[in-house]
């Protein structure tokens, strides 16, 4: 399949290079990225809905936020400065995991355990990044943070394609659950739901997500796009179905247009930064559409 | 057709209910104190008493949701049936984009409720709906509903799949008239089935009017008898006093 994609891409290449197609896509990492944000923005859309309805917006931020510290610990344990997918995914997981499970213990409000979890991972990830500095090249640390499109490959589009297939085959069918689990979590377990276990499968979801979502978005960035493109799906529809498609076509849009309009207006700017921009954009649109649109005004419920 | 000939006349499809001495503490708080009483099969079973009381954590305890002492037996009449389950509300984002019939989707069918309601599920999901008066709401959201309507939504998912076992938590807090009438169709048609109803109420006029057998709870059992036998003044001054005699000793 790795052997059919490339001739692919080098099929959208030269179709490129002869003008059939917009010039930018002559590049092959410009193919790569735009491929990428093809697998990433429907799963992040998709998923958005569920954060934004158990709202657990603040825990992605988290868990985005915690993939810096998994990459300082990646690259600090000695894996590739490319692509630390085992320390990312291990501490980002292992964050999420040990905060719901206090989450369910201590009893202290979530935003609160956030709070704590966020600034001691943020301020452990800071030390181990700056102990790195001098031994790596700071543009590597550039690109963890804000995302780049230049550095995905092969591998990053392999990790992205299964944890998207994962996403979707373990969401979809319980996505009812999730939503309803949120709703009552007494009424969820008489109707058969594992409220709890359900809880863990989304931390981990969440996780899996964020970090296979990294290399193009960063870490800084990663989580905003869990959240911005499903609230602004939430300004705008008036039922699951418009808010779950908005979403993700929001964020697959924002996506593709914060990977190309960099490359094509040739501007010096993250591709993670550019993702959240039009994303954001588009939220302040939704938000707008909301206070003037007679059909959306005043539906405040 | 009073209640005892609607027993006689149909078969009874839901089980009864023996809480034997059931205790529950949570920390160092005693929240049912040794609770001993039965629910006829197919009958429609009120419990009454303060908050706080333990009405709430009994039901929790029904529902398998609290580690308790004592024992808790349901004897079905065939094999054991469905349990429905009707909360006093939801918590729930009021700005959601979720509509009527995307919350009955998402309560009773696996096919993500984005994508519509199933073939298999949508004439139970309508039949419900019409059964409570909703039918004509369904596109409407979820939040944009007053409070007696969304009650009624959650009478109506109690409703798929058919229950034979239905435990309602304080149904009518939020009903208005029509409302009220709603629910008591349900209440008849429950017990033409030969459902069993435990009821969660506060309002004791309904109680007195609606149910079969009534218990009061306040920690421990006051009382559990017919309605007319259990709801006199005496009885209730002493279900409703913060410190209850019931063994005629002082409570220091």
């Amino acid at each position: 399949m790795n052997f059919d994609y490339e001739q692919l891409r080098l099929l959208i290449q030269s179709w490129a290079s002869a003008g059939h197609l917009p010039q930018a896509l002559a590049y092959g990492f410009v193919v790569n990225a735009l491929l990428a944000g093809l697998l990433i923005g429907p799963v992040l859309g998709g998923l958005g809905t569920l954060v934004v309805v158990k709202r657990f917006a603040f825990f992605s931020e988290a868990v985005g936020h915690a993939a810096l510290t998994g990459v300082a610990i990646g690259i600090l344990l000695g894996e590739p400065y490319t692509g630390p997918y085992g320390s990312l995914f291990g501490y980002c997981l292992l964050f999420g995991i040990l905060l719901n499970y206090l989450r369910n213990r201590t009893g202290l409000a979530p935003d609160t355990l956030i709070g704590v979890f966020l600034s001691v991972s943020l301020a452990v990830g800071a030390s181990l990044l700056l102990i790195l500095a001098g031994r790596i090249n700071i543009h590597i640390l550039e690109n963890v943070l804000f995302g780049s499109v230049l550095t995905v490959n092969g591998q990053d589009l392999a990790v992205l394609a299964l944890v998207a297939l994962l996403a979707l085959s373990l969401a979809l069918p319980l996505y009812n659950r999730i939503m309803l689990a949120s709703f009552n979590p007494q009424l969820a377990s008489v109707r058969g739901v594992a409220v709890k276990r359900l809880d863990y499968l989304f931390v981990l979801l969440v996780a899996l997500v964020t970090v296979a979502s990294v290399k193009v978005i960063g870490a800084i960035l990663v989580g905003a796009l869990l959240v911005i493109p499903a609230a602004a799906a939430r300004l705008l529809s008036q039922s699951l179905k418009g808010f779950f498609w908005l979403s993700v076509a929001i964020a697959t849009l924002s996506t593709l247009a914060g990977i190309l309009l960099p490359v094509t207006l040739d501007l010096p700017i993250p591709s993670g930064a550019a993702i959240i921009i039009v994303a954001g954009i588009a939220f302040a649109l939704a938000a707008i559409a909301r206070g003037t649109l007679p059909h959306l005004k005043g539906n405040l419920g | 057709m009073t209640a005892a000939e609607a027993l006689v006349a149909t078969p009874i499809s839901g089980p009864a209910i023996d809480f034997a001495d059931i205790s529950l503490d949570l920390g160092r708080t005693r929240i049912l104190d040794r609770v001993e009483f039965q629910v006829r099969a197919g009958s429609v079973h009120a419990l009454v008493g303060p908050n706080g009381g333990g009405k709430s954590s009994l039901i929790k305890t029904l529902l398998g949701q609290m580690p308790h002492q004592g024992e808790l037996r349901l004897s079905w009449p065939d094999a054991p049936g469905t349990i429905g389950y009707v909360p006093q509300a939801l918590e729930f984002d009021r700005g959601l984009p979720l509509t009527v019939d995307d919350f009955m989707a998402a309560m009773c069918q696996h096919r993500p409720a984005f994508l519509g309601l199933s073939r298999r599920h949508a004439p139970a999901i309508e039949q419900a709906l019409a059964r409570v008066g909703m039918l004509d709401k369904r596109k409407r959201r979820m939040g944009a509903l007053s409070g007696g309507e969304r009650q009624r939504v959650l009478l109506a998912q109690g409703l798929v799949p058919e229950a034979q076992l239905l435990v309602l938590d304080e149904p009518m807090s939020a009903l208005d008239e029509p409302g009220v009438r709603v629910f008591e169709r349900l209440l008849a048609d429950w017990r033409q089935a030969g459902v069993t109803v435990l009821w969660i109420e506060h309002d004791l006029e309904a109680v007195g009017r609606l149910a079969d057998q009534v218990t009061g709870l306040n920690r421990r059992v006051l009382f559990d008898d017919a309605p007319t036998r259990a709801l006199t003044p005496e009885r209730l001054l002493q279900l409703f006093s913060s410190h209850p005699r019931i063994t005629g000793e002082a409570t220091a």
